[in-house]
């Protein structure tokens, strides 16, 4: 067939395998060759849809998606019940290490980092930890929050200086410092692809939140009896737990993208607006949750506040990887291989002509398992 | 349907598009028309049929949507509308990690960590405790229930920090963080703590004990863990004149990434008629309550209220 957004003759399908176009739809609403009703990592969602796994974990495929799913759940689970028990200490530790753990794992299962996972696992997680120790340290040397805790006989109840420092300066300095470990790979150009680029600020980001966690949290830890009255405690917990490794990994795997976007020559203003939104939504969440602690609103509005940051966040990556994977698919050549999302077996350039899954986005097993093409002709793509 | 193999240059032609292709290939790099139509694997589709209207589902009982030039036999179990693997190319397994590891893996990181947890809990709690609260005869604690004997303020000789309602003395090193008509802040010179006194008048008139009540409703608020410290005593007693509250509140002091095991060692008190207000909040880390209520012990002893 010829597809009706890029003309060309390919096979036939729902999607165009060349240029994702989906076909046939020009009665629907939406335009058809940006589709964005059908996010091009994950087929079955709209690109609009504030989902972290299929947004922070692109390369699994629906089956593997539930399953880390559940996994995330019973990892929240068994903090609700450490919490439940009064083991708080125990609680705040599997909160620092639940995401980050989960996405060791996803490394893993995609093989993102394909046969060197020491220099990449290194250079990501591991630079991110050591970033979030040296920014974490810095954080304590220019910020005494006993000096800027507000007190109850205050009239304004807020220190503006303490809110500057929290909700601006350290904002910036982190997302300034957290996609380092990803931007000096020394490989990196093995991995050309803005969803490669993604993954790794996210794994950073993710370290760095570890780090910042346990850092953080390390005076507590030290103190804190084998057995408290639960509390208020699952405030925090659930802050440590799902929104701070969220955002951190989210703001950081962004910047590293809109980096990725730019050594493919592709900087527009989607990514410059990308890493406007990192740095922005970094200076919301903190600068809001500070603001409405020190106001004594209350804990549950201010997981309400996180969680929209957060949404927000993620859906502007998948606004960015969308239109990443559409044009950087174009570009890979025919082979027989299996769409990671829908199990077909295919004969597909970029896209899977069943569901328009984004090839680029599959795990690397499947990459892998694609035809060997003659190297003289294959694209840059092909050639890895 | 078959290529065309051109002489002398070991390339492909399309027969469906004409697109020139490297020999070796087994697929127009064009268009994907499969380009070994002569091996002996069951042929794989013919891309001239309607594309399907939706996203089939891959049982084998679905009907492929669309015609085959060479229906291929069904070996197993679903054949895909849009590719017959010929077998020559085995694909790498979808799956890497089965789900029960996944599932392994987080049960092990929260039973790991509710061990570590609880073994670090278990070694800090023979250290943990809290002890001091401010009194009028700064810095021992006073029994229980027990009025405190009123102690007389010092006239400060050295720096001091003054405003409508109090002066307060500023020793050597301390810093004074914010000054205004009804409070002032001081910081200890290593930064370790902070004390706030406050004095102004109160409409409608107040007992110390729905001051008291203020106060702890606003820690509760702000951190969300707060309880009167154990090992410490709510008294009644004096601070340089004013009748009064003296008690200690630990929390969790979280502030940017930063989270402490803090401490508010506090007086409340009012005049006569209640139309006045007096306070002081120490506040600094649990472990150091005690070394910074000596520290202090001098500022307290030297606040002068103004307001009567």
């Amino acid at each position: 067939m010829r597809c009706d957004h890029c003309s060309n003759d390919v096979p036939d399908g729902v999607f165009c395998t060349r240029c994702g176009a989906h076909q046939g739809t020009t009665n629907e609403i939406g335009n058809a060759k940006t589709r964005e009703h059908h996010y091009a990592a994950h087929p079955g969602e709209h690109v609009a849809q504030p989902s972290v796994f299929t947004t922070l974990f692109p390369h699994l495929g629906h089956h593997k998606i539930h399953e880390f799913r559940w996994a995330f759940i019973a990892g929240l689970a068994g903090i609700l019940v450490l919490y439940l028990a009064g083991l708080i200490s125990a609680a705040i530790l599997v909160s620092a290490f639940l995401v980050p753990v989960l996405y060791l794992i996803y490394l893993y299962e995609a093989q993102v980092y394909r046969d060197e996972p020491a220099i990449v696992l290194g250079f990501t997680l591991g630079g991110g930890i050591i970033v979030g120790i040296v920014a974490t340290v810095f954080e304590r040397i220019v910020y005494n929050p006993f000096q800027y805790s507000g007190n109850p006989f205050g009239n304004a109840g807020v220190s503006l200086g303490g809110l500057l420092i929290v909700g601006l300066l350290l904002p910036v300095v982190q997302e300034a410092l957290k996609p380092l470990p990803a931007l000096f790979l020394p490989n990196r150009a093995d991995f050309p692809e803005t969803v490669d680029g993604l993954v790794f600020g996210v794994a950073a980001g993710l370290g760095f939140s570890l780090a910042q966690a346990l850092i953080g949290f390390s005076s507590v830890l030290t103190s804190l009896p084998a057995h408290v009255a639960p509390g208020n405690w699952i405030y925090t917990l659930t802050t440590l737990a799902v929104f701070l490794p969220l955002l951190q990994g989210s703001a950081t795997g962004m910047i590293a993208a809109t980096i990725w976007r730019y050594r493919r020559g592709r900087l527009g203003g989607r990514e410059i607006g990308g890493v406007a939104m990192a740095v922005l939504a970094h200076i919301a969440f903190s600068a809001g949750t500070e603001l409405m602690k020190e106001t004594a609103v209350n804990a549950l509005f201010v997981l309400i506040w996180q969680a929209a940051i957060v949404g927000a966040l993620l859906i502007y990556i998948r606004y960015l990887l969308h239109h990443a994977l559409l044009e950087e698919a174009a570009h890979m050549g025919y082979a027989e291989t299996v769409c990671p999302s829908c199990h077909m077996h295919i004969v597909a350039s970029g896209f899977c002509p069943n569901c328009g899954m984004a090839l680029t986005a599959a795990p690397s097993s499947i990459k892998r398992g694609r035809r060997p093409r003659v190297e003289s002709h294959a694209s840059p793509s092909e050639k890895r | 349907m078959l290529p065309r193999r051109r002489s002398g240059r070991l390339a492909l032609t399309c027969a469906r598009c004409g697109a020139q292709n490297p020999d070796g290939n087994q697929f127009c790099q064009a268009c994907g028309t499969p380009l070994t139509a002569a091996a002996p694997q069951p042929a794989a589709p013919a891309w001239t049929a309607a594309p399907p209207q939706g996203p089939p589902s891959p049982p084998a009982s679905t009907a492929p949507p669309l015609a085959y030039a060479s229906p291929p036999p069904a070996p197993v179990a679903y054949a895909s509308p849009y590719y017959s693997p010929t077998g020559a190319f085995p694909q790498a397994p979808v799956h890497r990690t089965p789900w029960v590891l996944i599932l392994a893996a987080i049960f092990g990181l929260i039973v790991v960590m509710a061990g570590c947890g609880t073994a670090i809990a278990l070694f800090n709690s023979g250290k943990a405790s809290v002890t001091g609260t401010i009194t009028s005869d700064v810095p021992s604690p006073t029994p229980a229930g027990s009025p405190s004997p009123v102690a007389s303020p010092i006239t400060p000789t050295g720096p001091t920090a003054s405003d409508a309602g109090m002066t307060v003395p500023v020793p050597a090193g301390w810093v004074v963080d914010s000054n205004d008509n009804e409070e002032i802040t001081l910081a200890d010179p290593s930064g370790a703590g902070v004390i706030t006194v406050a004095s102004a008048a109160s409409n409608p008139a107040s007992t110390a004990e729905q001051q008291k009540n203020s106060v702890d409703q606003d820690f509760t608020s702000r951190y969300p863990d707060t309880k009167t410290c154990p090992n410490t005593k709510t008294t009644t007693g004096s601070l340089n004149g004013p009748q009064g509250i003296f008690w200690t509140l630990c929390f969790t002091l979280t502030s940017g990434s930063q989270s402490f095991p803090a401490a508010a060692s506090m007086f409340v008190g009012v005049n006569a008629d209640g139309s006045v207000f007096y306070g002081v909040i120490l506040l600094t880390r649990q472990d150091n309550l005690q070394s910074f209520l000596t520290e202090a012990a001098p500022i307290l002893k030297g606040i002068q209220w103004k307001l009567k």
